[in-house]
């Protein structure tokens, strides 16, 4: 199995929001970023993943198999990291380990007890004494412990230092580097993503707007700037996203279509431009 | 069956913390009973405050959004929704064994003899009474969640209160079919162990059908 | 081997590996038959996508210094440093050119032309 996740036509309506027609897929051994600004439908794209919503249409393969009807195969070898912990406050970092463990078969006591360690967890600590860095990093040393092949994070930089959110980025690519594993990492602080994801899956508005290698999402766009004059009727139909100035304007455009802005100061853009640009409707920041 | 046992486990991990406070629950009903100097009293309200405390576990894991745990374990839903029966009815039957130790005890001390029948009806009632009050309460920490479910806490107040008038008020002697049932403990264990099982497995369909609706 | 990446320069990162291991092969500071860093060590080491890191190598290849052998690495290929020393003299060629163009337009002989490369070339020594 060369795909750890695939998302096909994934569709939900709820009141007010609908996200529509969702496929992507991620193959073996790869980190894909799922970008987008909030309410875009990040985290109801992986509810629906883990079936803790139900979906309208569509269909989703975790390894390899399908996450309701066989919902139980699915889970044993997938990993979860939320924005914040979901385990109960109260319970000692052991009283994690007893409680969680029986569920996974290959749930490796020493390897849990070492990335810990690792980690600078302490076992006799209680759940609500973590730091919300340290929190994310027990969730992670779970899946860790019972070897999760696919990990999936929503939002796990949210409300993290830059340190943590380095120290997060070093081990998901220490988790990859065998090529056996795969990550699919939701944020929409797409710094993070801007180096160490290898795909991207862009959604917004409930739309998927892009799937593919991050360099070629990244190289497909360019941010172009000039002065208000410059600024054409029919570079105007070109353009995905712009900010107007009273000195000039900066502009998001398609790369193929650079040669009509070649009069124009071109730079690379970045994901966060892209995100930023494509998200404006009308001119106005939403 | 071995997931439905570790969902089992998993919650009693939840209550782990506020198992003392459960217990201390357990030593009102005794001088509730001594009071009275009845154990069907104290074993009638044994129950009640037992079944008042099932929806610790809900609102603990709501407390948490433990949905999210639950949400990513690899466990089909309906195993979990047992396991959490299969918890509350041990919990349930520990303070039944419980009262039942404790209660006859103090009454004896008291002075008051217990015979058998005493001894019997007042077990079966026991359960019963835990049964009548779980089977609606569980569906309904399901389908509201401990917050707005709280008025499923007060089921077992409200079954109280009516034990008590109906204890009083049940024209035993005139009603034969009654007297009947009564007057033999067999036929009315078998009775209300076969009304026991039906509500519950009507009870926990239910929750597994709400649970599966459900979005997190 | 030394491999630093900019995040600034501007320089696709692909970009960035590939002359660095390209000036490495010219200064001889990788001979033939030495390994490259694994592909899937080296993203996690820069902190970059494991793609980034294919396509650098993959180009590498095509352009002939080193050779992918699948499970066992990314080889050095002996002739490197001449391949890479005909891809200068090409480049140096069409500078040339594009210099003998620029000079008819402006109307000057062959003797001034050389004139103009040798001053070019005492600056260069100079610095």
């Amino acid at each position: 199995m060369n795909n750890y996740l695939e998302v096909r036509n994934l569709s939900k309506s709820f009141e007010g929001f609908r996200l529509h027609d969702i496929t992507f897929t991620l193959p073996k051994g790869y980190i894909m970023g799922l970008v987008g600004p909030n309410g875009s439908g990040k985290t109801t794209t992986i509810k629906l993943i883990l079936n803790m919503l139900k979906r309208t249409s569509g269909e989703v393969k975790i390894l390899g198999f399908d996450n309701i009807a066989n919902e139980q195969e699915a889970k044993r070898n997938l990993g979860v990291v939320f924005d914040s912990n979901y385990f109960s406050d109260e319970w000692k970092i052991s009283q994690v380990e007893k409680s969680v463990s029986a569920f996974y078969e290959n749930w490796n006591k020493q390897k849990f007890s070492e990335i810990l360690k690792r980690f600078h967890i302490q076992p006799s600590k209680k759940v609500k004494e973590l730091s919300k860095g340290m929190q994310m990093k027990l969730m992670l040393a779970c899946a860790f412990s019972y070897d999760a092949k696919l990990l999936i994070l929503d939002e796990p930089t949210s409300g993290l230092d830059p340190v943590s959110r380095d120290g997060l980025l070093h081990i998901l690519s220490e988790y990859i580097e065998d090529g056996e594993h795969s990550v699919l990492f939701s944020t929409h602080i797409t710094g993070d993503l801007e180096r160490a994801a290898d795909y991207i899956t862009y959604i917004s508005y409930g739309e998927l707007f892009f799937s593919g290698g991050k360099d070629e999402f990244i190289d497909s766009f360019r941010i172009v700037k000039g002065g208000c004059e410059e600024l054409s009727v029919d570079l105007n139909k070109k353009i995905f996203g712009i900010r107007n100035f009273s000195t000039g304007f900066e502009a998001l455009v398609k790369t193929e279509d650079l040669k009509q802005f070649a009069h124009l100061n071109v730079e690379p853009a970045t994901i966060d431009d892209i995100v930023v640009f494509t998200s404006k409707r009308g001119g106005q920041y939403e | 069956m071995s997931n439905i046992w570790k969902s089992a486990k998993l919650d009693f991990s939840l209550i782990k913390p506020y198992v003392k406070t459960i217990c201390f629950t357990m030593v009102l009903p005794v001088i509730f009973a001594a009071i009275n100097r009845s154990l069907l009293t104290g074993i009638s309200f044994a129950m009640c405050f037992i079944a008042m405390t099932t929806g610790y576990t809900f609102s603990i894991t709501e407390k948490n959004s433990m949905e999210r745990l639950y949400g990513i374990l690899p466990i089909r839903k309906s195993d979990m929704v047992i396991g959490r029966y299969i918890f509350i009815i041990i919990m349930g039957f520990t303070a039944l064994i419980f009262s039942l130790i404790t209660h006859p005890v103090i009454l004896t001390i008291l002075g008051e003899s217990i015979n058998i029948f005493d001894y019997i009806s007042a077990a079966v009632i026991g359960i019963f009474l835990f049964a009548l009050y779980t089977v609606f309460q569980l569906p309904g920490y399901y389908k509201l969640g401990s917050i707005k479910g709280r008025v499923f806490m007060y089921i077992p107040v409200a079954g109280f209160l009516m034990t008590l008038l109906l204890i009083t008020k049940i024209p035993v002697g005139e009603n034969k079919l009654l007297f009947t049932v009564i007057n033999s403990p067999v036929l009315l264990m078998l009775l209300a162990i076969i009304f026991v099982i039906a509500m519950y497995v009507v009870s926990i369909s239910a929750s597994i059908k709400i649970l599966k609706n459900k979005e997190m | 081997m030394k491999l630093i990446i900019s995040n600034i320069s501007g320089i696709p990162i692909y970009e960035q590996i590939k002359q660095q291991v390209k000036s490495a092969i010219m200064s001889g500071d990788l001979q033939k038959d030495e390994t490259l860093p694994s592909l899937r060590t080296l993203a996690k080491e820069l902190k970059i996508s494991v793609l980034t890191v294919t396509r650098a190598y993959t180009e590498l290849e095509q352009e002939g210094f080193v050779k992918n052998i699948q499970g066992r690495g990314c080889f050095v290929l002996g002739q490197g440093s001449e391949l890479l020393r005909e891809q200068l003299i090409c480049k140096i060629e069409n500078n040339l050119s594009e210099a003998i163009n620029a000079a008819r337009v402006a109307n000057l002989s062959e003797e001034e032309l050389h004139h103009l490369l040798s001053i070019l070339m005492e600056e260069k020594t100079d610095e």
